[in-house]
């Protein structure tokens, strides 16, 4: 009998690009078994650990929706010796997959609120995946609010979608870049996120919020959202500390004794107070 | 009654255990001044007295440093996955300290929360653990401030005790172990016995009321400021797990494989935007022993630590867990916790 080999991938064959930036690149890949295509399930908010063969691994969030069937996708940026591998392969190239990992965001518990999805940069990935859930499922959720910031418009990720979820019923969408990071045409607003939240003059009822960016954003938002009266557990963000694993043995990811991997990567703020500065 | 065996019968089993095809380990002397557990090619090799403990652990024979866990070969766009699994034939560790024996029961845990890493559980089962129970120790001795001592039982299959007649009580505790001395030994009225084992240096209160009083507590870098990030303590600790999961090979093929990382090296945490959680070595070290003394007792119930003292007896810089635990304990007596 063959012995169950937790770190070996499974097969996958990207099936679609998609270049946003001159450095971040989506990528759409299908099980390489037809079998496991099919019986593949996964919940928004989890993530997987992506192979380049000769290259190594890295841990991205599955940034499509989980009603989404035969594929799944990961976006990354070109940034270290993996991401280089993943931006020199084309359509019809072999990547491998592990997962899925972690938690999830709580859709179920979230139903009934209105949402918030605070985004930064590379960060919006993470966020898509239940952006898409929320909207396939809209009659479930609230007002939908999308505020996504990026230093200029050109690092502006899943740009043709913002568009898109913004003619959604009930969903406002507010894109924003950082002073001196826009174009002549550009018609969304010139601010930091947390400025940007605060002029948006959201008076959210039963609200839930999932933050996700650089520490910086996080940390001058969570008091405007505090102020608008959401807290500490209506608000979500998803850890990504580096990880090699991903099933809570390599002893790379633990804040104090919450390892990211398993019991994350999704905390709410109440829950990221009690761990210790380790992320 | 005791079960015993003579030295010469001994050695004349290893012989025997080695001529059947078995993988035997056991301590030998690398250099005139240091002994490292080792794969030995006759009872010759063996080195049964005259040192404190090896300098490293007997984890690598159950978790190597570095483990093939699959081939991978790229033909065109395609690629395959060629399975690796363990050569594991029946392995043999005679003579180990308790305190490297006792790091399997404890690293249990973690290598089978969940998920299942058979890499390491199949190298357990086909593995066997004669101990030696000590007879002397040093200043970084500390069994017995984690619960243990020089003939602590967890994790051996045998126990062999010097009766310093040249010959050793056999104390078979576990079915493998049964089975390697079963006809092997005689009978006798004399058992062995042991010293008490170091004094304790710190209690486990001592260390959770440190703890208690923060984690950002400045004391850390204070102590650890020194600590030049070699990673010495975590690879010959016998529980030091942590690992990193890199390619070795080219874009034709290779392998995939598991090798020893250490939380003391500073890229251990770096992310790929630059940040760092964990940014100085007193940071660093703070892991270490939090991982040790808190983490893994909130998480699985046990210490991370045997107290065999390696981690100091190969710091260049004379740190690892005694020293430290050592300014915890006087600092918490001293009611000196402050955040």
């Amino acid at each position: 009998m063959i012995m169950e080999n937790i770190y070996k991938p499974e097969l996958m064959e990207i099936i679609q690009i998609q270049q946003h930036t001159s450095d971040v690149k989506s990528m759409r890949v299908k099980f390489a078994d037809p079998e496991r295509a099919k019986n593949f399930s996964f919940k928004v908010g989890q993530f997987g650990i992506f192979s380049a063969f000769g290259h190594g691994e890295s841990t991205f969030n599955i940034c499509s929706s989980s009603d989404w069937k035969d594929f799944i996708e990961f976006c990354f940026r070109r940034t270290g010796r993996v991401t280089e591998a993943f931006w020199q392969l084309e359509e019809g190239d072999t990547i491998g997959f592990r997962g899925p990992y972690g938690n999830a965001y709580p859709m179920k518990e979230w139903e009934g609120k209105d949402l918030m999805f605070i985004g930064g940069g590379i960060a919006m990935p993470p966020i898509r995946c239940a952006i898409w859930y929320a909207l396939e499922h809209r009659e479930k959720y609230g007002d939908i609010t999308i505020i996504y910031g990026a230093r200029t418009v050109g690092d502006l990720v899943f740009r043709d979608e913002l568009a898109e979820w913004a003619k959604r019923p009930k969903t406002r969408v507010i894109q924003t870049v950082d002073p001196g990071g826009e174009t002549p045409d550009w018609k969304g607003e010139i601010g930091f996120v947390p400025t940007v939240v605060e002029k948006a003059g959201l008076t959210p009822k039963n609200a839930a919020a999932l933050v996700i960016g650089p520490p910086i954003m996080i940390k001058f938002t969570l008091p405007i959202l505090a102020k608008m009266g959401l807290t500490d557990k209506d608000i979500y963000t998803s850890l990504e500390n580096r990880m090699k694993c991903g099933v809570g043995k390599c002893g790379r990811c633990n804040a104090g004794p919450v390892y990211i991997c398993k019991e994350g990567p999704v905390f709410t703020l109440e829950q990221v107070k009690t761990l210790p500065n380790d992320y | 009654m005791s079960e015993i065996i003579s030295k010469e019968d001994l050695l004349r089993l290893v012989d025997q255990w080695i001529g059947q095809g078995k993988r035997t380990a056991g301590p030998t002397r690398i250099k005139s001044d240091v002994v490292l557990y080792a794969p030995i090619r006759s009872s010759s090799d063996v080195q049964l007295d005259g040192f404190i403990r090896p300098r490293n652990s007997i984890k690598e024979f159950i978790f190597p440093r570095h483990e093939k866990l699959y081939g991978y070969k790229v033909e065109g766009r395609k690629i395959q996955l060629f399975d690796a699994e363990p050569a594991v034939g029946e392995q043999l560790i005679i003579a180990a300290r308790p305190c490297d024996a006792a790091a399997f029961p404890i690293l249990d845990h973690v290598f089978n929360w969940d998920y299942k890493d058979e890499f390491y559980n199949r190298r357990r089962q086909a593995t066997t653990i004669v101990t030696l129970a000590c007879k002397e120790y040093d200043r970084n001795c500390f069994c017995t401030s984690v619960g243990l001592g020089p003939a602590a039982e967890s994790g051996s299959d045998a126990m062999l005790l010097d009766l310093g007649d040249g010959s050793y009580e056999v104390r078979c505790l576990t079915e493998k172990g049964k089975a390697l001395f079963a006809g092997k030994t005689g009978t006798s009225d004399k058992t062995g016995t042991v010293p008490p084992g170091p004094k304790k240096i710190f209690t486990k209160e001592s260390i959770d009321a440190f703890f208690a009083g923060g984690y950002d507590n400045p004391e850390w870098q204070q102590m650890t400021l020194r600590c030049l990030g070699c990673g010495a303590c975590a690879y010959t600790c016998p529980t030091c797990h942590c690992f990193d999961i890199v390619d070795e090979g080219n874009a034709a093929g290779g392998a995939r494989v598991k090798n020893w990382d250490a939380c003391q090296f500073c890229m251990f945490t770096a992310h790929a935007s630059g940040h760092n959680p964990r940014t100085n070595q007193g940071q660093r070290q703070r892991q270490r022993i939090y991982h040790k003394f808190e983490i893994y007792p909130t998480k699985f119930g046990e210490i991370l630590c045997t107290g065999c003292g390696n981690c100091t007896r190969n710091c260049p810089v004379e740190l690892g867990v005694r020293p430290v635990l050592e300014t915890i304990e006087t600092l918490s007596v001293a009611g000196g916790t402050k955040a």
